[in-house]
């Protein structure tokens, strides 16, 4: 059993010494109970694999929700320092820019009352999960290579979808410099084409949701978000699209590896120095999948918008305001301290301090927001970034709950049927066909997230400014 | 020995387990289970037009080549709805396979995103083949 230190309150290490492979620690943000489960897969042996990276400084690191993925944790992240520090694929994972967008709307769900079913179901068929041929949205081959470059941006210039201000209160603005559609393969490019606009399945899905409460009355009113509004969270990512990108790259680096003068302990870490081909082209790819990522979340709003206007009016639809949207797999050249450094965050989410240059103006006093998307059926938090978040950690935090149970382990403890029963009891409108899908993704298969979201806060990562509770799901 | 297949799964992943009497029924396997995860989560088992596609895979050694053989498949079903239940032509060599697949166009729900290289395994041991590939779902 890998020997863990206490560092303080909320952080535990793996000294670099306890491996003769490790170039820095490992360290977990976490608590007693939360560790009690972390030690029982892979997860911890997975850190210590990141902890070996050519160029990683400092620490690699995990936030309280880590689990076992493959190669990185999830939850984990890790900071490369150019140019022989490397940038890994599986760093950043399959579904590049997987993230979560937050719209609020100009109504609360008292006011919603019975339209709440007809609202769910509309945004249901609004923005379709994406198996089959059924694209929301269906873009040239030049279109496509605009959005790649541009993000969502390029789809509100070219069709009209999503509003100037959606753009301005994602994070970077929705655009990854440095994109570049020649790094794409054709076959990446044709899953792209046909799948714009889905949102998928497995853990994805938008959910409508109310403001049940405020921590921090400031933060709130910046991000517009009153006790009782209806607020809509959707958690999507680059579709096929990045799942390519990302196995085209892993595929590369692992067949250039013998060129290079490092080892790696888990094939899933295959790297190449930043300063390399490979790494180049690497980022010009991921960059491309992140900004095609944002106009995908840009593309479902946009349905979300039009399924109020069919339920609810033209007003109530022009009304719904975007929060903000924030990736939790990426990898960003970002300054820390006297530092350019590759940020590889892999299941979890930026959140940069009150008065950071890339927070939208009108947040700057307050912080980055953060959504920490609870399970199904439990609540969902908004946070703001802290600047204890830049001191320890990168500007990072968590990005969910993160599992805790198998899928199949997950079935076995409930009937389909009584989950949607147990849903719509508690007063959620559930939309999933797939009942199998539906019991996967039960509530309890989730590690608790308000005590994830209690450990960021106590390590001063991000502070809680709302709670959000669902009242309806969409699921593919 | 029958060849077998199973699936362990993880909280995040699954695991692709198969023992086999030769390289060629490990791939089978491998469709076989692949199939078998596809339908258990389509909404329209077996239904739809049944086709043939032609698959063709290269690698340097056999655990990639099996990865790249399931990341076609899983491609075929994503990208046009074939469910692969049957191998009609296989032919195996040192660093490629080509294959005729068949199966139903039943449009299956995008389920695997990839084909990992996480403790990617395939070796003989004795008078078996054991493979293991881990999915990311």
């Amino acid at each position: 059993m890998t020997a863990l230190r206490q560092l303080d309150e909320t952080l535990w290490e793996i000294p670099a010494d306890a491996r003769a492979d490790m170039r820095v620690p490992a360290r977990i943000f976490s608590d007693e109970g939360l560790l009690a489960a972390i030690r029982d897969d892979r997860s911890l042996e997975q850190l210590q694999n990141v902890a070996t990276l050519p160029g990683v400084v400092d620490a690699a690191l995990a936030m309280p929700d880590i689990h076992q993925g493959y190669g990185f944790p999830v939850g984990g992240l890790a900071a490369t320092e150019p140019p022989e520090g490397v940038v890994s694929p599986g760093g950043v994972g399959y579904d590049i820019n997987c993230g979560v967008r937050l719209l609020v709307a100009p109504f609360e769900a008292a006011e919603l009352g019975d339209r709440k079913e007809s609202l769910v179901h509309e945004i249901s068929r609004a923005a379709p999960a994406g198996a089959g041929r059924e694209a929301a949205l269906r873009l040239t081959g030049a279109e496509l290579d605009r959005v790649m470059r541009e993000g969502p941006s390029a789809l509100l210039d070219l069709r009209g979808v999503g509003r100037e201000d959606d753009v301005e209160r994602t994070e970077s603005r929705g655009r990854l410099a440095g994109a570049d559609p020649g790094t794409v393969s054709e076959r990446a490019r044709r899953r792209g084409l046909g799948q714009l606009g889905t949102v998928g399945s497995g853990n994805h899905f938008i959910e409508v949701q109310r403001v049940e409460r405020v921590f921090d009355p400031a933060g709130a009113e910046a991000y517009g978000l009153e006790p009782g509004r209806v607020t809509v969270l959707i958690h999507s990512g680059s579709r096929g699209f990045g799942h390519q990108v990302c196995t085209d790259y892993v595929k590369r680096m692992d067949e250039a590896l013998p060129g290079f003068e490092f080892t790696l302990p888990d094939r899933q870490l295959a790297c190449a120095p930043l300063s390399s081909t490979e790494a180049r082209d690497y980022l010009g790819a991921m960059a491309a999948a992140a900004n095609f990522a944002w106009a995908n979340r840009a593309a479902i709003a946009h349905a979300v918008r039009d399924a109020t206007r069919s339920v609810l009016g033209a007003s109530a639809a022009d009304g719904v305001r975007q929060v903000y949207d924030v990736a939790h797999n990426v990898a960003k050249l970002e300054t820390h301290g006297d530092r350019e450094l590759c940020v590889h965050r892999k299941g979890a989410t930026r959140a940069f301090p009150p008065g950071h240059p890339e927070i939208p103006a009108d947040y700057r006093a307050v912080g980055q927001p953060v959504f920490i998307p609870g399970s199904m059926g439990t609540s969902s938090f908004v946070l703001a970034g802290r600047q204890g978040a830049m001191a320890r950690s990168f500007g990072t935090t968590c990005h969910g709950a993160g599992r805790r149970m198998s899928r199949t382990a997950a079935r076995r403890e409930i009937d389909g049927a009584e989950l949607r029963q147990r849903l719509e009891a508690d007063g959620i409108t559930v939309r999933c066909p797939s009942t199998r899908g539906l019991t996967e993704e039960a509530p309890f298969a989730y590690k608790d997230v308000e005590r994830v979201v209690e450990v960021v806060e106590r390590a001063g990562l991000a502070a809680r400014v709302a709670q959000l509770r669902p009242i309806g799901v969409v699921k593919g | 020995m029958s060849p077998v297949y199973r699936w362990v799964d993880h909280a995040a992943e699954i695991e692709l387990s198969i023992e086999a009497p030769s390289e060629e029924a490990v791939f089978a396997e491998a469709l076989a289970a692949l199939a078998e995860l596809l339908t258990e989560r389509s909404s329209s088992r077996g239904e739809g037009e049944r086709v043939t596609r032609e698959v063709i895979a290269s690698a340097p050694d056999r655990p990639t080549l099996l990865a790249e053989w399931i990341g076609e498949l899983a491609y075929l079903a994503e990208s046009d709805g074939v469910v692969p239940e049957s191998l009609e032509r296989f032919e195996l060599g040192p660093n490629a396979l080509e294959a005729s697949v068949a199966g139903p166009r039943a449009w299956p729900p995008h389920l695997v995103k990839a084909v990992t290289y996480h403790r990617l395994e395939m070796g003989e041991e004795g008078a078996t083949w054991r493979a293991r590939v881990i999915l990311d779902v």
